[in-house]
């Protein structure tokens, strides 16, 4: 009496759980949906014939597969060009960052000298701005040391946009590599520069590598100082070249999906390849409790 | 010459503090014999005082703004801006005079400390040693100090300067005409004396604060939500949903928001069309997602949603799985549910992890320049677009943008700036408060 009342029991519980997970695959699959809506139609925008977006089907490749944007992207637009100055600036912004930002950050970790609290406020208090608030300056100072429409222009203000946020981000995970094995270091003989680069510096790698890769992907897409710095043809950078195709007055939306597809493929790869390592860098990195 | 030498125990600390404080260099070539670095020293203030009459020139410059002068051609007038930028960056090279100045005195002084302690006075001691050991910190400070000073600072200093002048179109546009200080004549503007203006600074102001707070709440409600889905439930294939879910993080923001444009325009984007075909809609009554101004703030915080949640997904996945499972399995003796579990085990303790985060998103949505200026550009026009340039869905920062680029209104866009900068600068400290670093009293 008592079992077959457990067995009920149990039975029903089961049949509560399958209900439960057909629910929630039903919620994930429809929220897969949404999340897929727009790319999917970016894909098939980029490989669909036509031009505006009143001519795209509204099922996706509907009207068939081309590549006819493609060829053109290349053929006929300066597409290499921008892809190569993206590259350059994209790559001169990876090193420097990593350069400034990573010796800075150790020494913030390891070393007592006046101001540091101020210095380490202000860096935080400036990261909140987008740099564009000072744009009008920042054009001014490149003027004057004869950086307009230079790509190492644009490099030297990317860096000095990332420095202030990825200071902390990298000393935070400094903070974590003990103390003692510089100690031993120093007891040894070493200067503080030998440390850093032969003891520091390895353990520290996996963050290094993070800011490497977050600050070269950060200049692809970036469209406001690039618009302002860089305007001769030559020095044209993917975005700029990209929203050329999206402007109000002309509208080859296929066009500009076709380029942003090439970027973004190489995007996804690295999110969903350092999934982890975003994880930690995201919430342990900049401000941990 | 002063006779130069020190005693080994000491108490010559005072000589060599006057004589590094009197001119740079003084104290190492004087008393310590270290002329290499003395002579290096003293040429960077011999260059310093050279360049003193530009210096006054241009900080004079900075406080006069030029004069007008309509005789003159265009080239040769006083071009207001570029003195006050040349003021500003003079005051940061002052700024680093001073400091290199300090940090001789202070060589001077621990090399000092240096010979009581050893009784070898350093003078051939190598440079590149040095400053691959005792000066590394300064070394390795500089770029970032140098970066930080010449192309942040400097830039958001002028930027607060130009909030207190005139500096706007059509009147006061260097080169043609001079700009003044004026005080506070802008902030009265915005703040009441206008009624336009005022009016849209409220209006934008506002819809700020609300875009910023719901779209850090549904991102993070959402993101919290799909994490404890996927980590809760039996589901084999997780994994695939996961890489699914954080397609929008990973795609650019400018690339997905210009997607969405297009897809919602309320003509010809394929969202309507669809709606249409499917047989929900008509025609002649196509929803305006984009061009009505309460729907496209809707609009505009549900396609955040779908951008930003994977952020708070990954994070919140990050946290969870640090919560040690015993706390789990003594909660199921006890005879917990798993809505028990969750909201007395599994919440309270990713909200306590994720605060600053919360407070950070918080920051960053109110600055979330490309989720508004690519997915919207500011539309629909609102009563006052016309003379203001705000839009419906524009926040302050594409309002800054807008009033620097389109209007060359540089002075209103400033004290936007500085508006944004009252109210945030609290976060950033409370957040600075909050660090491990700070409360255990090593900063």
């Amino acid at each position: 009496m008592v079992e077959t009342q457990f067995d009920k029991k149990m039975k029903r519980e089961r049949i509560i759980s399958k209900i439960n997970t057909g629910l929630v695959i039903i919620f994930l699959i429809l929220v897969t949906l949404i999340v897929l809506y727009p790319l999917v139609y970016l894909v098939s925008a980029a490989f669909s014939p036509g031009n505006s977006i009143s001519s795209l089907n509204i099922i996706p490749f509907g009207d068939g597969f081309t590549i006819e944007h493609y060829r053109r992207l290349f053929r006929e637009t300066n597409y290499l060009n921008w892809f190569k100055n993206t590259l350059i600036i994209a790559t001169g912004t990876a090193f420097s960052t990593v350069a400034v930002c990573a010796i800075a950050a150790y020494v913030f970790s390891r070393f007592r000298f006046p101001f540091k609290k101020g210095m380490m406020l202000l860096l935080l208090i400036l990261q909140i701005f987008p740099s564009f608030v000072g744009m009008v300056a920042i054009y001014v100072i490149l003027l004057r040391i004869g950086g307009l429409d230079t790509l190492w222009g644009m490099i030297l203000i990317y860096t000095a946009g990332n420095v202030p946020y990825n200071t902390w981000l990298v000393k935070s995970y400094v903070d974590s590599v003990p103390r003692s094995l510089d100690e031993a270091a120093r007891i040894d003989g070493a200067s503080n520069a030998r440390t850093y680069f032969q003891i520091i510096l390895p353990l520290t790698k996996p963050i290094i590598v993070f800011l490497a890769i977050s600050s070269f992907t950060g200049p692809w897409m970036e469209y406001i100082f690039s618009k302002m710095i860089l305007r001769s043809n030559e020095n044209q950078t993917l975005a700029l070249g990209l929203f050329s195709f999206v402007t109000e007055k002309k509208n080859e939306f296929t066009t500009f999906c076709a380029g942003a597809l090439l970027v973004a493929i190489p995007f996804v790869f690295f999110f969903t390849l350092t999934q982890k390592m975003l994880v930690t860098s995201l919430s342990a990195g900049a401000l941990k409790e | 010459m002063i006779a130069a030498s020190i005693s080994q125990d000491g108490s010559s600390k005072k000589k060599i503090l006057i004589s590094s404080l009197l001119f740079m260099g003084l104290g190492h070539i004087l008393y310590l014999k270290q002329y290499v670095k003395g002579i290096l020293y003293a040429l960077i203030e011999v260059l310093f005082l050279l360049f003193t009459p530009t210096v006054y020139k241009k900080i004079v410059g900075l406080i006069t703004l030029g004069d007008p002068h309509p005789e003159l051609p265009i080239k040769q007038r006083d071009h207001s801006m570029f003195m006050m930028i040349d003021g500003i960056l003079i005051l940061a090279v002052v700024f680093i005079f001073i400091l290199l100045y300090y940090l001789s005195v202070q060589n001077a002084l621990s090399d000092y400390k240096d010979y009581c302690a050893t009784g070898i006075k350093a003078k051939n001691k190598n440079i590149f040693a040095e400053l691959g050991n005792k000066s590394f910190p300064i070394v390795g400070l500089m770029p970032m100090i140098l970066l930080v000073l010449f192309f942040v600072v400097v830039p958001l200093i002028f930027s607060a300067c130009v909030a207190f002048t005139n500096y706007s179109a059509p009147k006061n546009i260097p080169p043609n005409n001079t700009v003044d200080w004026v005080g506070l004549d802008n902030f009265r503007a915005l703040f009441g004396g206008d009624a336009t203006w005022s009016g849209a600074l409220g209006r934008v102001a506002t819809w700020t604060l609300v875009w910023a707070f719901f779209a850090t709440l549904t991102c993070y409600a959402g993101g919290m939500i799909m994490a404890v889905i996927l980590q809760e439930s039996k589901i084999k294939i997780k994994p695939f949903f996961r890489s699914i879910f954080i397609l929008p993080y990973a795609v650019p923001t400018v690339v997905s928001m210009l997607v969405w444009q297009n897809l919602l325009n309320g003509s010809f984007g394929t969202v309507n069309r669809s709606l249409i075909a499917l047989g929900f809609l008509d025609k002649s009554t196509v929803i305006p997602w984009l061009s009505d101004v309460t729907l496209a703030r809707f609009v505009v915080i549900l396609i955040n949603l779908w951008a930003g949640f994977p952020y708070f997904m990954l994070l919140t996945m990050g946290t969870m799985t640090s919560i040690s499972n015993e706390q789990y399995e003594a909660a199921g003796m006890d005879g917990c549910t798993k809505t028990q579990a969750f909201r007395y085990i599994t919440l309270p303790q990713v909200l306590y992890q994720t605060m600053p985060l919360i407070i950070m998103s918080f920051t960053y949505n109110i600055n979330n320049f490309g989720a508004i200026f690519f997915l919207t550009g500011g539309n629909p026009i609102v009563a006052d677009s016309t003379i203001t340039s705000a839009r419906g869905t524009d926040i302050m920062v594409t309002w800054i943008y807008k009033l620097t680029i389109t209007l060359l209104k540089y002075n209103y866009a400033s004290v936007l700036a500085v508006c944004i900068f009252v109210v945030l600068a609290p976060f950033a400290i409370y957040n600075f408060r909050r660090t491990k670093s700070y409360k255990e009293g090593e900063l």
